[in-house]
């Protein structure tokens, strides 16, 4: 019965889907004449986003440096109070689901990493059109047709990582085959189903090497936690020793910390996806929501987010996350066909929660 | 007047607890698009699919088991050597054994983590230093069992305690007059006589255990191992939510939970339990002798593992940069501190929990005294039923019923959705069953004679309760205000689906941490709660005796 329903949801989400990749890329203009704000443009009024007061943020990223990210934007504006839910995406977007049903708008921008949901939303007239005069600086293909409803701001990957304490360099896997070694043996962690990364790598890793790759996975019995920080955590204490899926982010804010951990980025490439931001219809403080849009999406913003959470800017002209290589000089494979990737939603899910032992 | 008294009972109950299962369980047959309330499309999809989750109920039912046993085991023996037998140190050793309850459960997960992981573990790392191999292995049933009678397992103490509190110490005397040794007396006097309280204690850990969250979520799926709530859990994150499997597998804990309360009235119905009767009795204390020493050093030994090892282990990992057992690369730091402080969210979350647990506790208990009242001791009608509908939260893991109040409150037109004041009305409805278990063992040990005694000398209804009704009752109803408020403080499994942007509280603050910041903060983030919490219960015992010491001298009764 489940399988009836998600195959329903998911052919409404391709439909959404192709209606709206596939639709003339209108490139929209922002206000007539923009005001140069500190590091940024904004059409904004902001007197009234001063006056508002308040900026209520839905976010999936982690609370600590989603705190430190608001903290900056306060600095450039103190009189404007910031809050936030995080939550995890399906969470987080059944949240928001259940108040605009019920007619309770407590959000002004939502940050969320699953595309499908992101679709959904601008399909039920959930975003806020919002041409900020920054979304020139994105590639076409980064924001949603037409512009000014979402915009991907900040893009996550993930390649493999281990303990050069408990494996040795020449031990390591080089490449995404190398994993699948049987002496990885319940050694291996993944994440779990409900990570749109996860749902990216097991989809373009399928594209090059088949399902045999994630049947030999399987054989491995990976072990599956909601988060990157639980790898990390895990393989540093000797418990597991490969991150397959390491989420490249999370290895920079473990090297910092001066963890024992390595990255590898395998020749075929590292699996990406966005992080996609938006403004809410109905948000209770408009203006507050789009300064902070402006903000977040300049060089100033991303910088911030970039120190704050490790993560590299879909950005071209922003500098990489302290520590990390920008997203220009890596290889990164992005689902090439967004509809289709959303239609295998349901298959992924039933496959990856068999192979970790959910079902 | 009865009627109008009943259907009041009635209404109030049934408001909070009923309506939000009204929700749950139609969501429970929908089999069409999840994100759509009221469901379009129903069948019973959901609950013909429990067949393929026939593994994750096993799991369940085999951890909750086993967790119950010990919990209850631990709590009757240390209730009885700390309220019935003469060992150094009681009252201290009676406060450190609740402090386990005043800790998230997420705490004793983590700290049980690092001190029992496989491989790495400290006490693993320890044994392998005396030429062993693995000795322990927290990730398994049995290890998420342990953890959870350790630290959600603490009420069955504190209720088996307060039951054996209000006890004749004449019946042991008796025993031993006639001849009965001191274990004979313990089991075949002292365990009879609080039946009441161990039944009611039973029922209630068996069903906490059964929406256990924090140690299944944190232990059992790096084993592989999952249960109906982390289960459940996974359902409601992913994507499209599957809000009927999981209302269906939430529910058919319920029916679980229903046989269980049958039984339980069956065996409270059977039996009298009246303990504290019109004899005057002064609670003493059964000499022991050497035998104290080994009672006290089982207490040590609870203390230390329950308490000691695991703040311990967490006080190393909130002081490293990052979070690791060996010690040889551990760098140490203040900064988790300064995060967790400098992050404003901590301290306002950490202000509504400690808001919300003395708000709920203070409605909670007068509420649960009348209830109970009405239920055991009045002849008023539909005191089942009243009793029955105050359960229903209980029966159903907590992450549900908040997904059951978050859709029952946001269709109201009342605006406290994302408030602090929906919060509150939740915990108020998941806390009745608790404070419930709580009176109902103490009200049943209280002999009717001494209230038909008042009212025969003359007294009025009001006097009575007043005058010999409420000051028998008060060990529990101290009980149950210190168990309710507790439990707000560290709630979680409501509080994830109701919290607002300015409406945090704490537990689910800490998880979020954990999950998506780091074990380090994490560990900072709890310390801190609970070094919070056990100030705040520490002031407010101290306000508490210095009242009761107030109307002492003014010649009144003390507390």
């Amino acid at each position: 019965m489940i399988q009836s329903v998600t195959r329903k949801l998911a052919a409404v989400s391709i439909a959404a889907a192709i209606t709206l990749l596939t639709s003339q890329a209108g490139t929209a203009a922002s206000c007539a004449s923009p005001k140069q704000m500190d590091g940024f443009k904004t059409c904004a009024d902001v007197a009234k986003a001063e006056q508002e007061g308040t900026f209520v943020l839905y976010t999936t990223d982690p609370e600590a440096g989603t705190a430190k990210l608001m903290a900056a934007f306060n600095q450039v504006f103190p009189k404007i109070k910031t809050s936030f839910v995080r939550l995890q995406a399906g969470a987080l977007y059944a949240k928001l689901m259940a108040e605009r049903q019920a007619k309770s708008f407590l959000v002004d921008a939502m940050q969320i990493s699953d595309l499908g949901f992101v679709l959904d939303l601008q399909k039920r007239n959930g975003y806020m059109s919002y041409v900020s005069p920054e979304m020139a600086a994105y590639k076409p293909e980064y924001k949603s047709k037409p512009e000014g409803y979402w915009t991907w701001g900040t893009i996550i990957m993930a390649g493999i990582a281990y303990n050069p304490k408990t494996v040795p360099a020449a031990e390591a896997p080089k490449s995404w085959k190398d994993v699948l070694d049987p002496k990885w043996a319940g050694q291996v962690s993944v994440k779990v189903s409900n990570s749109g990364l996860e749902h990216e790598t097991w989809y373009e890793l399928k594209r090059l090497y088949g399902d045999d790759y994630f049947k030999k996975l399987g054989e491995l019995k990976p072990r599956a936690f909601d988060s990157y920080v639980q790898q990390y955590d895990r393989m540093v204490n000797g418990q597991d020793k490969i991150i397959h899926t390491a989420q490249y982010s999370g290895y920079l804010e473990f090297k910092a910390k001066g963890a024992p951990v390595e990255f590898v980025y395998p020749a075929d490439g590292l699996p990406a996806g966005p992080e996609t931001w938006g403004l809410i219809a109905e948000a209770p403080h408009p203006a507050a929501a789009q300064l902070f849009l402006d903000w977040f999406l300049s060089v100033r913003g991303q910088k911030a987010i970039g120190e704050a959470l490790y993560l590299n800017s879909a950005r071209g002209d922003a500098p990489p996350p302290p520590g990390g290589v920008s997203v220009e000089k890596l290889k990164l494979l992005f689902p090439t066909d967004w509809a289709d990737f959303i239609s295998t939603r349901p298959a992924f899910a039933k496959m990856w929660d068999r192979m970790v032992g959910l079902k | 007047m009865k009627y109008i008294v009943t259907l009041l009972a009635l209404l109030i109950c049934g408001g909070l607890a009923l309506y939000p299962v009204v929700f749950l369980v139609t969501e429970s047959f929908n089999v069409g698009d999840p994100g759509q309330f009221p469901p379009a499309l129903l069948g019973l999809g959901n609950y013909t699919d429990l067949y393929d989750d026939a593994r994750i109920l096993g799991n369940t039912a085999l951890v909750a088991c086993l967790a119950t046993i010990m919990a209850v085991l631990f709590g009757f023996t240390l209730a009885w050597i700390l309220t019935r037998t003469a060992i150094p140190g009681r009252f201290m050793l009676e406060r450190l054994l609740e402090l386990p309850y005043y800790m998230t459960p997420l705490v004793g997960a983590l700290a049980w983590g690092v001190l029992a992981g496989p491989k790495t573990g400290l006490i693993n790392q320890l044994w392998q230093l005396l030429g062993g191999t693995d000795l322990l292995d927290i990730y398994t049933a049995y290890g998420i069992a342990w953890v959870m009678a350790l630290f959600e397992g603490t009420v069955a103490f504190v209720m088996i305690s307060a039951a054996m509190k209000s006890m004749d110490p004449a019946l042991e005397e008796s025993s031993r007059v006639l001849g009965a040794g001191k274990l004979h007396t313990a089991l075949r006097i002292t365990l009879p006589m609080v039946a009441p309280g161990i039944v009611s204690a039973t029922i209630f850990v068996f069903a906490e255990m059964l929406g256990s969250f924090a140690a299944a979520f944190v232990l059992g799926i790096p084993g592989r191992f999952y249960v109906v709530t982390t289960a459940i859990w996974e359902a409601t994150l992913s994507y499209p939510p599957e809000y009927g499997r999981a209302a269906a597998m939430g529910l058919s804990l319920f029916l679980v939970m229903l046989v269980m309360l049958s039984l339980s009235r069956l065996v409270l119905r059977r039996g009298n339990y009246a303990t504290i009767t019109g004899k005057a009795f002064r609670p003493r204390a059964l000499e022991v002798g050497r035998l104290r020493w080994l009672l006290l050093a089982v207490c040590w030994a609870y203390v230390g593992l329950s308490v000691v090892l695991p703040l311990g282990a967490l006080l190393l990992t909130s002081f490293q940069r990052f979070a690791t057992v060996i010690m040889s690369q551990s760098i140490f730091t203040l900064a988790n501190y300064e995060s967790a402080l400098q992050m404003g969210a901590l301290g306002s979350a950490l202000e509504n929990s400690l808001l919300l647990g003395f708000i709920v506790a203070t409605i909670a208990v007068p509420l649960v005294s009348v209830l109970v009242w009405m239920i055991y001791r009045s002849n008023m009608p539909g005191g089942r039923l009243i009793e029955s509908i105050v359960m229903f939260p209980q029966a159903v893991p907590r992450l549900v019923f908040g997904l059951g109040l978050l859709w029952a409150w946001l269709y109201i037109p009342i605006p406290i959705y994302g408030t602090l004041w929906l919060l509150g009305i939740a915990y108020l409805t998941v806390f009745l069953p608790l404070g419930m278990r709580t009176m109902a063992g103490v009200v049943l040990q209280v002999d009717r004679g001494l209230e038909e005694c008042a009212r025969v000398c003359g007294a009025s209804w009001l006097h009575q309760m007043r005058t010999v009704t409420m000051p028998l009752l008060r060990p529990g109803m101290v009980a149950a205000w210190l168990l309710i408020f507790i439990a707000g403080v560290r709630e979680l499994g409501v509080s994830v689906f109701l919290m607002g942007p300015n409406a945090k509280v704490i537990a689910p603050s800490i998880v979020n941490s954990w999950l998506s910041s780091s074990s380090e903060l994490s560990a900072a983030m709890a310390l801190l709660q609970t070094v919070t919490v056990f100030i705040a219960v520490a002031l407010l015992f101290a306000v508490a005796r210095s009242v009761a010491r107030g109307i002492a001298l003014r010649g009144g009764e003390p507390l």
